[in-house]
C-alpha cells in the first residue's frame, strides 16, 4: 500500500509534543508580563485633562507647597483636588485671559466644577489614607514620583498590590523625617537602612499588623 | 510455562469461541469503525439525539447560571451546598473505576480486564472531566476559579494551601492528566492496527497520526509494557488519594456528620462501588450495541457482580461505623444528626440510599442473579442512584441540622439543579457514544495478548 | 423554579433575552473587549468653592431630631460630602440617651426611598407649586367670607412648637376653622384615664430604674413607641448582675398577646383584655380598697395574689402600668394603685396641644364630610383614608370635600383621594422643631437640600396664612427668639450643637390624690376577641414603604414582609388550624383574610394582629404586604374587638420568617444559658467558660497590640432589633425581599435569635448573634483563596474582593453567621426598586458594597476600628477604652453590647469576661470565640407559677 506519511512527519510530531510542554508555560509568562505592563497598571500614561495643569511649573519652578492646593492631605484619606477658588487666588491676577485657563474662569463664573480625570486610580475596595502615611514619614514623591518635573501629571508607581506590600512589609527604606515629607528634592541618605530603622521607632511603626488584609480592605 | 497454561485456560474462560482467534478479535473490535454497514445504527442515532438534547439543556443551564448567578440553585444561607457538590463527588466516584480496573487489575494480573478496560478508561476520562466542571460552576464567581492555582500575580498572593479544596484542585487535575496519558498510550497499538486495516486514506491518515508511527516492533511492545506497568504503579495510589481528598473536603471540618476519620477510605470504596456499576451498565450497552458478545462474556458480569457484593458489604460496614461512632462518641450534635438522618426532613432519601447501597446488592449471593445481565444492570443502575443519594444526604443533613439551632433550614432544589444534573448525564452519554464510533472500545492488543497463549500448542 | 428576585416593572424585560437583546449584548461585549485597555476612566469633581468647615473625605456630624411617632427622638446625623448616611442616638436627648430605635434609624432610608412623592400632583397630572398656591388662595378667599367654617386641617400628632404656633394663629384668620388631630396609635384611653383620676390629661412617665416590682396590664413600656429607649435604659439599670437579688427588678406582665414587655418579664400571664381589670381590682383589694374583684381562672388568681403581695411589700418601689387595650377606668384604677404604692412615676402636662381625643376628631371629620360641611380639607402628613377605623368610611368620604390637599412624604391612600398631592420635605431636608414626650424641645436642622421640589408643613400652613414665602428657618427662629434669654445667636448655636434646648422639659406636676374609681369587675368568659397592636416593625403603617423595616424580623415570630393572626393552640385545635392556614376574620360584616400563626402564650379565646400592613398605596416596597385590620375597627378605634368570628378557608400562605426553630433541647443549653438571679454565683469566673482551657493543635494568634472582643449581656437584651438596623445602615447590608427570605437567604449580618427555654408559653430569651470572630476560626483553614483570614488584632476578616464564593466557610461555621450574595442584591438584581440611584446615596462610603457571588459577614465594624487606629497612629496615642464603638453597640438602648480591647486590663470587656455568668457559645468546640455572652438572668417568683404555692 502507498505511504501515507513523509519522513518529515516525525519532526512535525516531535515539535508538536514539545509545544504541548512549552506553550502553557510561555502563555502564563506572557500573561504575567502583561499584568505588569503600563497597559494594565497605567504607569507613565499621561491622561488628557480639561486644563493642562503643570506640576513642573507650579511645584518645580514656583515652588508651591503641595498643601497649598491639596489642603486635606494631612487630615483626610483623600489629598483633595483644589476648588476652583484656589486656582483663582492667583489666576484672578495672573494670565487672566490665557486661553488654557478658560475652563477655570468658566467654572468660577458658572459655579460648575471642573471635571478632572483621575490619574492615580485605586480599586473601590482599596481604602487608602493619605493622612496616616504623611503622619508616619511617607513623602509625596515616594509614591507620586518626581512630580516637580511633570509638565502633565502621570502615575509613576505601578500601584499594584505587591508594590504596596513591598513597602508595608519593610517601610524603613522609604521613610523620611517629618520635615522632608513634602520635599521634592529629598534623597535617601547613605545609611538609608540605619536611618530608616531609627525613623521606624520614632514613628512607632509596627509592621506586624501592616500586612493585615483589613488595613486596606473592608 | 505454567503461567502460560493458566492464561490459556483464562482465555478459554473469558473469550467466547467466536472470538478465539487474533483475526476474529481484530475484526470484532474494528467492525464498528471500519465496517459500519454491517448493521443498522438506528438505536445509536436515537441515543445520540437524546443525549445531544440533554447536552443542550446542560449548555442552557450553564449559560443561565453565568447570566443570573448561582442564586438560581436551591441553596440557602444555611444549606450553602447542594446538587453541584453532590454531582461532583458522584462523577469523581464514577471516574475512579476505570483506573482501578485498568491499573489495579493489571497489577493483580487479572487478565480478564482486557476486554473491559478500554471503555472503562474512557468512561473515567469523561466522568472526571465532567466532575471537574461542577466545582467551578458552583462558585459564586466562576470566572475567578484560577485563583485556586498558584500562578504568578501582581497581588503577591498564593492559594490557601490548608484548604481541602486546593488539594482537590491538584488531585483532579493530576488525575485527569494521568487518565488521559494511560488511556491514549494504551490506544496507540490499536490505532496502528486500525491504520493498517482501514481502507479510506482519510481514516488511515487520522489513525496514522495518532498511532504515532507505531510499528509493533519488539522494542515498541517492550516499552509499552514497561510504561503500562509503571503508570499502573503510579495510578493506584493516585486514584486512592483522589477520592480520599474528596472525602477530606468534608472530613477536614468540625461539623457533625462530616468530621469523621472514616471518610477517606469510605469515599474511595464508595467511588469504586459506583464506578463499577457504571462500568457494568456500559459493558452491557457496548456488548449489545457493538456486537461484542464474544469478548464481553457473562463471566465478566459475574465477576464484577461479585466485586459489587464486596463493595456493598464494605459500604454497609462504613455506615454502621458512622452510627456507632456517633453514639459512642457521645457528642450530642452527632447523635442528634444520626436521628435526624433517619427521621428528619430527608429521611426518604436516606432510607432509599440505604436500600440501594446496602440491601439490593446482596442479591449477588445467588449465581442466578450474577449471571443475569438484566439483573446485574438493573441493580447497577439502582446502586448508582443510591450512591448519588448518599452524597446528597451527606451534604444536606449536616448543613441543615448543624449546631446553630436558629439557623436550621431545609433545602429544595430548583429546576436548574435538575437540568444541570441530567444535562451532565446526557453530555457523558454523548461523549461515550462518539467514542464508540471513533475508537476501538475494546483493547485489541491486550485481548490478543490474552489469546496469544492459546494460539500456541 | 428559580428564586430570582422580582424586578421592578421598569426593567421587567431584563431577563427575556430575545434576538435584539442578544445582539446588543454581543456588541456590548465586543465594545468592552476593545475598550478594555486598562481600567476605566474616573473623574474627580472638586468644589468650586469649598463649604465652610468641610474637609473632603471626612464625615461631619450634626445634632437634629426626627419624629417617628410625632414625638422628638434626638439623633446625631452623619453626613459625607453633604450626603446624610446614617443616624445615631443623641446622648443629650432624654428620649434617646445615646440609643436609637429602628424607626428613627430607618428615617435615613425613608429620605432616599424611591417611593417618595417627588412632585406636586393635581389629580394624576404633575403640577407646579404655583398652580396649587393659586388654587388655594382662590379657595381661601371664599373661606375668609365664611370665617373658615368650611376649613378643616387634619394633622398627625404635632409636637412642633412652631407648627402649633402657626396652627393656633390660624384661628385669628379663620375663627370657624377646625384643626383635627389623628394618630392611628392613639393615647385616648390613658388620657381619659388621667382625666378621670386627676382631672387633667397628665402623661405618666414611669421610672423603672427606681422600681423593684413592676406589673403591666397589656402595657408595653419596653415595646416600640416614643418611650421605649428611655424605659429600656432604666430597665437595664435594675437588671444588672452586680445587683443583689433584693434590688433586681421583678417584672410581671399580664398580656392579651406577646409584647416585648411580656417577652422580658419574669412572670407572664396570658389573659383576655376584659379580665385584666379583675387582676387590677385584686391588687387594689390587697391595698385596702373594698371592691368586688370578680373571679379569675386559678392560674390567674394565683398570679394576681402573688403580684399583689409582691407589690404591697415594696411600697415606693412598685409600679402598675395599664396599656392601650384597657378602658379609662382601669387606667384610673392603676393611678389610684400607684398613688397607694407611692410609685416612682412622674406626671407631666401633655406636649400635644390638641386636647380633643383622636376618636372624637375623626368622628367629627367623618360627620362634617358626610354632611358636606367641609369645603377645604388640608391633610398634613396623616393617612386617615388608610388608618381610620373602617366604620367611619373615611376612605369614601374624603373625596366629598370640594377642595382637598394632602402633604406627605409619599402619595399614600389619602393623597390619592385628594385633588392635590403635595410632596413633603423629609425631616433631614427642612428646618423645624420638635418636643419629646417629656417636653424637651430640639431644633430640627436640615442636612441636605430637598432632593425633590418639596415643602415642609411650616411652609404649607404658611400658605394658609396667605404667606407664599413662608420660610421654616425664619419661623423656627421666630418661635425661639421669643423664648430666648440673653444673646439669642449664641444660644441658637448652642441648641443646634447640643440637639436639645436646655431645660425646655416640662416640670413634673404633683397631681391631686386620685380617688378610687368605681370599676365593675368582669363577669364570665368573654367571646372570641381580637386584640390589636402597632406593628413592631411598621408601627401604624407609615413605614410600609421602608424596605429596612419591612425586612426587620418581628420579635418572637421573626416574620418579615407580612403579618399573621396569632392564635392560641387551644383555639387552633378547635378550628383545626395550622401555621399558615388562611382564615376569614370577620366582625360586623367586615371580613379580612389572614394567615394564622399558632402561638403558645396567646390566651385562649383571644386572637391578635398588628396594624400597619396590607397597604395598597405604599409604592413598590409596601404594596400588598400582609393584611389590614383597620377596617375591622369600630368608630371608637378600640384596641380590642369583641365577638369576632374566624372561619377556616382552604388557602395557605404564611409570611416568610428568618428563624424556623425556637426550641432549645437539653444538649443545646450552652447556646443560650439562663440563670435565676438567686442562683448566680458571686465572685469571678474561671476561664473555663471561655473554652480557653481546651487544648488545641492550632497556633495561638498573635496576641500583642489591640485584641478586639465583644461581650453581649443577654439578660438586658429586650429584642428591640435596633442593632439589626444599625448594622444594616452602617454596613450597606442589602435588602433581599420576601422571595429570597422565603428561600432562606436573609442578609442581616447580625441576627437576634429567640429561644424558648422552659415551657413554651414562658418568656423566651433573646440572643444577638454577630460573627463570633473565633480565634480558631473554622472558616479560615477551609477557604482555598485566603479570603477568610485572621488579622493581627483578632478580627476574622472577610476579604470580599478575594472571595470566589466556594461557601466552604459558611458550611464549616458552627454559628452560621456568614451571608452570601446569591444574586447581585445591591446592584442590578436588587429587590423591587431598591436599585434606584437615590438608594445608593445612603451607602456608607467606608464599607465596600458587595457584589454578586461573594460571602460577607459581620466585621466588628472594622471601618470604625480602622478609623480609630489611623487617628491613633497619627497622634501616637493609643486607642482609649470605648474608643471604638460598633454600630450595634451604639444603637442598643440597654447597652447590652460591649466592645473593646482584651489586652487592656481595665477594659470593660475584660471585666465582663470575668463575670461569673460569662460563657462562650458552643465553647466546647474549641473555636475560642471573641464574641462571648453573659447568661440571661431572671428573677422568677415561684408563687406566681402553675405549680406555685
Amino acid at each position: 500500500m502507498p505511504q501515507i506519511f513523509r519522513p518529515y512527519a516525525d519532526t512535525v510530531l516531535r515539535v508538536a509534543l514539545l509545544a504541548i510542554l512549552v506553550v502553557p508555560v510561555a502563555a502564563i509568562g506572557a500573561a504575567y508580563a502583561v499584568m505588569w505592563s503600563p497597559y494594565v497598571t497605567g504607569q507613565n500614561v499621561v491622561i488628557e485633562q480639561p486644563v493642562p495643569f503643570s506640576h513642573q511649573h507650579h511645584v518645580g519652578a514656583l515652588g508651591l507647597d503641595c498643601r497649598y492646593c491639596h489642603t486635606a492631605v494631612e487630615r483626610s484619606p483623600v489629598a483633595s483636588v483644589p476648588p476652583t477658588h484656589t486656582c483663582m487666588t492667583c489666576h484672578s491676577q495672573l494670565y487672566t485671559n490665557a486661553q488654557m485657563l478658560a475652563p477655570v474662569r468658566k467654572s468660577l463664573a458658572s459655579g460648575i466644577p471642573i471635571r478632572w480625570n483621575r490619574v492615580h486610580r485605586l480599586p473601590d475596595y482599596v481604602y487608602f489614607d493619605h493622612s496616616v502615611h504623611i503622619a508616619n514619614g511617607v513623602g509625596c514623591t515616594t509614591c507620586h514620583g518626581q512630580i516637580d518635573d511633570m509638565p502633565l501629571t502621570r502615575q509613576t508607581a505601578p500601584l499594584t498590590m505587591s508594590w504596596c506590600l513591598s513597602c508595608h512589609r519593610d517601610p524603613a527604606p522609604h521613610l523620611r523625617p517629618q520635615s522632608q515629607i513634602f520635599s521634592t528634592t529629598w534623597r535617601p541618605p547613605k545609611d538609608a537602612e540605619k536611618a530608616g530603622r531609627a525613623l521606624m521607632s520614632a514613628y512607632h511603626i509596627d509592621t506586624t499588623h501592616l500586612t493585615d488584609c483589613t488595613v486596606c480592605h473592608r | 510455562m505454567s503461567s502460560r497454561d493458566d492464561r490459556a485456560k483464562e482465555a478459554l474462560r473469558w473469550i467466547a469461541p467466536a472470538g478465539r482467534s487474533i483475526d476474529a478479535v481484530n475484526a470484532i473490535v474494528a467492525a464498528p469503525l471500519l465496517e459500519r454497514q454491517r448493521w443498522s445504527w438506528r438505536t445509536w442515532w436515537i441515543a445520540f439525539a437524546v443525549s445531544l438534547a440533554l447536552t443542550g439543556a446542560m449548555a442552557i443551564s450553564i449559560a443561565w447560571l453565568l447570566i443570573e448567578g448561582i442564586g438560581i440553585f436551591g441553596n440557602n444561607t444555611t444549606v450553602v451546598w447542594g446538587f453541584p457538590i453532590a454531582n461532583y463527588v458522584w462523577w469523581i466516584g464514577i471516574g475512579n473505576a476505570g483506573t482501578l480496573i485498568s491499573a489495579m487489575l493489571l497489577l493483580l494480573r487479572q487478565h480478564w480486564r482486557a476486554s473491559i478496560n478500554r471503555f472503562a478508561e474512557a468512561m473515567t476520562l469523561f466522568a472526571a472531566a465532567i466532575a471537574g466542571i461542577f466545582p467551578i460552576l458552583h462558585l459564586g464567581r466562576p470566572l475567578y476559579f484560577y485563583w485556586l492555582a498558584p500562578y504568578p500575580n501582581t497581588m503577591a498572593l498564593w492559594p490557601q494551601w490548608r484548604s481541602a479544596l486546593i488539594w482537590d484542585f491538584w488531585a483532579i487535575s493530576s488525575y485527569i492528566l494521568f487518565s488521559l496519558l494511560f488511556w491514549y498510550i494504551g490506544l496507540v497499538p490499536d490505532l496502528a492496527t486500525l491504520r493498517d486495516r482501514a481502507k479510506g486514506t482519510m481514516a488511515r491518515t487520522l489513525f496514522g497520526i495518532f498511532a504515532l508511527g507505531w510499528r509493533g516492533s519488539a522494542r515498541h511492545w517492550h516499552t509499552l509494557h514497561i510504561y503500562h506497568m509503571t503508570m499502573a504503579c503510579l495510578g493506584v495510589p493516585l486514584v486512592v488519594s483522589l477520592h480520599s481528598v474528596v472525602g477530606l473536603d468534608f472530613a477536614a471540618s468540625l461539623m457533625p456528620g462530616w468530621a469523621e476519620t472514616i471518610f477517606p477510605p469510605y469515599f474511595v470504596v464508595g467511588a469504586m462501588y459506583s464506578g463499577f456499576t457504571m462500568v457494568i451498565v456500559l459493558a452491557a450497552a457496548v456488548r449489545w450495541g457493538l456486537r461484542m458478545q464474544a469478548l464481553i462474556t457473562i463471566e465478566h458480569f459475574e465477576v464484577m457482580a461479585k466485586m459489587l457484593l464486596a463493595a456493598s458489604t464494605i459500604m454497609t460496614l462504613s455506615y454502621c461505623t458512622e452510627w456507632f461512632t456517633a453514639w459512642y462518641g457521645g457528642e450530642g450534635a452527632e447523635r442528634r444528626l444520626v436521628v435526624y438522618a433517619f427521621t428528619g426532613d430527608y429521611r426518604v432519601l436516606y432510607w432509599l440510599m440505604l436500600v440501594f447501597n446496602c440491601v439490593i446488592a446482596q442479591a449477588f449471593w445467588f449465581p442466578a442473579a450474577r449471571r443475569s445481565i438484566a439483573a446485574v444492570v438493573t441493580i447497577g443502575i439502582l446502586i448508582n442512584v443510591g450512591m448519588w443519594l448518599e452524597r446528597m444526604t451527606i451534604v444536606l443533613n449536616t448543613l441543615s441540622h448543624g449546631y446553630a439551632v436558629s439557623m436550621w433550614r431545609t433545602y429544595a432544589p430548583t429546576l436548574w439543579d435538575f437540568l444541570l444534573l441530567f444535562g451532565s448525564l446526557g453530555f457523558f452519554a454523548l461523549l461515550f457514544l462518539i467514542f464508540c464510533r471513533a475508537l476501538p472500545v475494546v483493547s485489541m492488543h491486550e485481548t490478543r495478548r490474552l489469546l496469544s497463549a492459546e494460539a500456541q500448542p | 423554579m428559580t428564586a430570582r428576585p422580582p424586578i421592578a416593572p421598569a426593567d421587567a424585560g431584563r431577563f427575556d433575552i430575545d434576538r435584539r437583546r442578544a445582539l446588543t449584548l454581543l456588541a456590548g461585549g465586543m465594545a468592552l473587549a476593545l475598550s478594555s485597555c486598562g481600567p476605566p476612566r474616573e473623574e474627580i469633581v472638586p468644589y468650586v468653592s469649598m463649604p465652610e468647615g468641610m474637609t473632603p473625605g471626612l464625615p461631619l456630624t450634626f445634632a437634629t431630631a426626627v419624629a417617628p411617632f410625632g414625638y422628638a427622638q434626638g439623633v446625631l446625623a452623619t453626613s459625607h460630602e453633604g450626603r446624610p448616611t446614617r443616624l445615631d442616638g443623641n446622648p443629650r436627648h432624654p428620649s434617646s440617651l445615646g440609643a436609637i430605635d429602628i424607626f428613627a434609624q430607618a428615617e435615613i432610608m425613608s429620605l432616599y426611598s424611591p417611593d417618595r412623592a417627588q412632585a406636586v400632583r393635581h389629580g394624576d397630572d404633575i403640577a407646579a407649586w404655583s398652580a396649587f398656591e393659586g388654587a388655594l388662595q382662590a379657595q381661601l378667599e371664599q373661606e375668609k367670607l365664611r370665617r373658615g367654617a368650611g376649613l378643616r386641617i387634619v394633622t398627625g400628632r404635632i409636637t412642633s412648637p412652631t407648627l402649633i404656633r402657626q396652627l393656633q394663629a390660624l384661628a385669628d384668620v379663620f375663627p370657624a376653622a377646625r384643626w383635627l388631630r389623628f394618630e392611628p396609635i392613639d393615647d385616648d384611653a390613658p388620657r381619659a384615664g388621667a382625666v378621670a383620676a386627676f382631672g387633667e390629661p397628665l402623661v405618666t412617665l414611669p421610672h423603672l430604674d427606681r422600681a423593684k416590682v413592676v406589673l403591666t396590664l397589656d402595657a408595653d413600656p419596653l415595646g416600640p413607641g416614643p418611650q421605649q429607649l428611655r424605659n429600656a435604659a432604666a430597665f437595664a439599670k435594675v437588671r444588672q448582675s452586680r445587683l443583689t437579688p433584693d434590688d433586681f427588678l421583678r417584672l410581671y406582665a399580664v398580656e392579651s398577646m406577646w409584647r416585648l414587655t411580656g417577652a422580658n418579664a419574669d412572670e407572664r400571664l396570658a389573659l383576655a383584655p376584659q379580665l385584666m381589670r379583675n387582676v387590677a381590682l385584686r391588687v387594689a383589694q390587697a391595698l385596702g380598697a373594698s371592691v368586688d374583684a370578680g373571679d379569675l381562672p386559678d392560674r390567674a388568681r394565683r398570679f394576681a395574689d402573688a403580684v399583689a403581695k409582691d407589690l404591697a411589700g415594696n411600697k415606693g418601689r412598685a409600679i402598675v402600668l395599664a396599656g392601650d387595650t384597657q378602658p379609662p377606668e382601669v387606667h384610673a384604677l392603676c393611678h389610684w394603685i400607684n398613688a397607694q404604692l407611692a410609685a416612682p412615676v412622674d406626671h407631666l402636662p401633655p406636649v400635644d396641644a390638641n386636647d380633643k381625643s383622636h376618636a372624637q376628631s375623626l368622628q367629627e371629620l367623618a360627620d362634617d364630610l358626610g354632611a358636606g360641611r367641609v369645603e377645604t380639607l388640608i391633610i398634613i402628613d396623616s393617612n386617615p383614608a388608610y388608618a381610620a377605623p373602617g366604620a367611619l368610611k373615611l376612605r369614601e368620604l374624603i373625596g366629598k370635600a370640594p377642595f382637598s390637599a394632602h402633604l406627605g412624604l409619599t402619595d399614600n391612600e389619602t393623597a390619592q383621594r385628594c385633588q392635590w398631592r403635595l410632596p413633603m420635605s423629609h425631616a433631614l431636608e427642612a428646618w423645624s422643631d420638635l418636643r419629646a414626650v417629656d417636653g424637651t424641645a430640639s431644633i430640627v436642622q436640615p442636612l441636605i437640600r430637598p432632593l425633590y421640589d418639596t415643602r415642609s408643613a411650616h411652609h404649607v400652613i404658611g400658605l394658609l396664612h396667605g404667606d407664599l414665602g413662608a420660610d421654616p428657618y425664619a419661623l423656627v427662629r421666630e418661635t425661639w427668639q421669643a423664648r430666648a434669654t440673653g444673646d439669642f445667636e449664641s444660644q441658637w448655636r448652642r441648641w443646634l450643637h447640643d440637639g436639645v434646648i436646655a431645660d425646655s422639659a416640662a416640670a413634673p406636676v404633683t397631681p391631686p390624690q386620685p380617688h378610687l374609681p368605681n370599676v365593675a369587675p368582669a363577669q364570665g368568659t368573654p367571646p372570641l376577641t381580637l386584640v390589636l397592636a402597632p406593628d413592631p416593625s411598621l408601627w401604624d403603617g407609615r413605614f410600609a414603604d421602608n424596605a429596612w423595616l419591612q425586612e426587620c424580623p418581628r420579635p418572637l415570630t421573626h416574620e418579615v414582609w407580612g403579618n399573621s393572626l396569632k392564635i392560641a393552640p387551644q383555639d387552633a385545635a378547635i378550628h383545626g388550624l395550622r401555621d399558615g392556614d388562611v382564615v376569614k376574620l370577620a366582625h360586623d360584616g367586615v371580613t379580612v383574610a389572614a394567615p394564622v400563626r399558632v402561638q403558645d402564650g396567646q390566651p385562649a379565646g383571644v386572637v391578635a394582629a398588628t396594624l400597619g400592613l396590607g397597604r395598597n398605596a405604599a409604592g413598590a416596597i409596601g404594596n400588598g404586604v400582609g393584611f389590614d385590620v383597620y377596617p375591622l375597627r369600630g368608630p371608637a378605634a378600640g384596641w380590642h374587638i369583641e365577638g369576632v368570628t374566624i372561619e377556616a378557608t382552604d388557602q395557605r400562605h404564611a409570611p416568610p420568617t428568618t428563624q424556623h426553630h425556637f426550641r432549645l433541647d437539653a444538649e443545646d443549653k450552652d447556646i443560650l444559658r439562663t440563670l435565676a438571679i438567686d442562683d448566680l454565683p458571686r465572685g469571678t469566673a474561671s476561664s473555663q467558660d471561655r473554652g480557653e482551657s481546651l487544648p488545641s493543635l492550632l497556633p495561638r494568634q498573635n496576641e500583642d497590640g489591640y485584641q478586639w472582643a465583644m461581650v453581649i449581656d443577654t439578660s438586658v437584651c429586650i429584642g428591640c432589633n435596633a442593632c439589626i438596623i444599625a448594622c444594616q445602615s452602617e454596613n450597606n447590608v442589602s435588602v433581599v425581599g420576601p422571595e429570597e427570605v422565603e428561600a432562606g437567604r436573609i442578609m442581616h449580618w447580625l441576627r437576634v435569635d429567640t429561644y424558648f427555654l422552659h415551657e413554651k408559653d414562658e418568656p423566651p430569651g433573646f440572643q444577638p448573634v454577630p460573627c463570633m470572630h473565633c480565634e480558631h476560626a473554622p472558616c479560615e483553614p477551609v477557604c482555598p483563596v485566603a479570603a477568610s483570614v485572621h488579622d493581627g488584632e483578632g478580627l476574622n476578616a472577610q476579604v470580599y474582593n478575594r472571595c470566589v464564593g466556594t461557601r466552604f466557610c459558611q458550611s464549616n461555621c458552627p454559628y452560621k453567621v456568614r451571608r452570601f450574595n446569591w444574586f447581585a442584591y445591591s446592584h442590578d438584581q436588587a429587590y423591587a426598586n431598591l436599585g434606584a440611584d437615590t438608594v445608593t446615596a445612603q451607602y456608607n462610603p467606608d464599607v465596600t458594597v458587595r457584589g454578586r457571588g461573594v460571602m460577607e459577614k459581620c466585621t466588628y465594624c472594622v471601618q470604625r476600628i480602622s478609623r480609630a487606629r489611623r487617628e491613633a497612629e497619627k497622634t501616637d496615642t493609643p486607642i482609649p477604652d470605648g474608643g471604638v464603638v460598633t454600630a450595634c453597640q451604639s444603637a442598643c438602648p440597654t447597652r447590652a453590647i460591649s466592645f473593646g480591647d482584651l489586652n487592656r486590663k481595665d477594659s470593660s470587656v475584660n471585666a465582663l469576661r470575668h463575670e461569673p455568668h460569662h460563657y462562650a457559645m458552643l465553647g466546647h468546640l474549641g473555636t475560642r470565640p471573641r464574641t462571648t455572652y453573659l447568661a440571661r438572668l431572671n428573677n422568677p417568683n415561684p408563687a406566681a407559677q402553675d405549680d406555685g404555692a
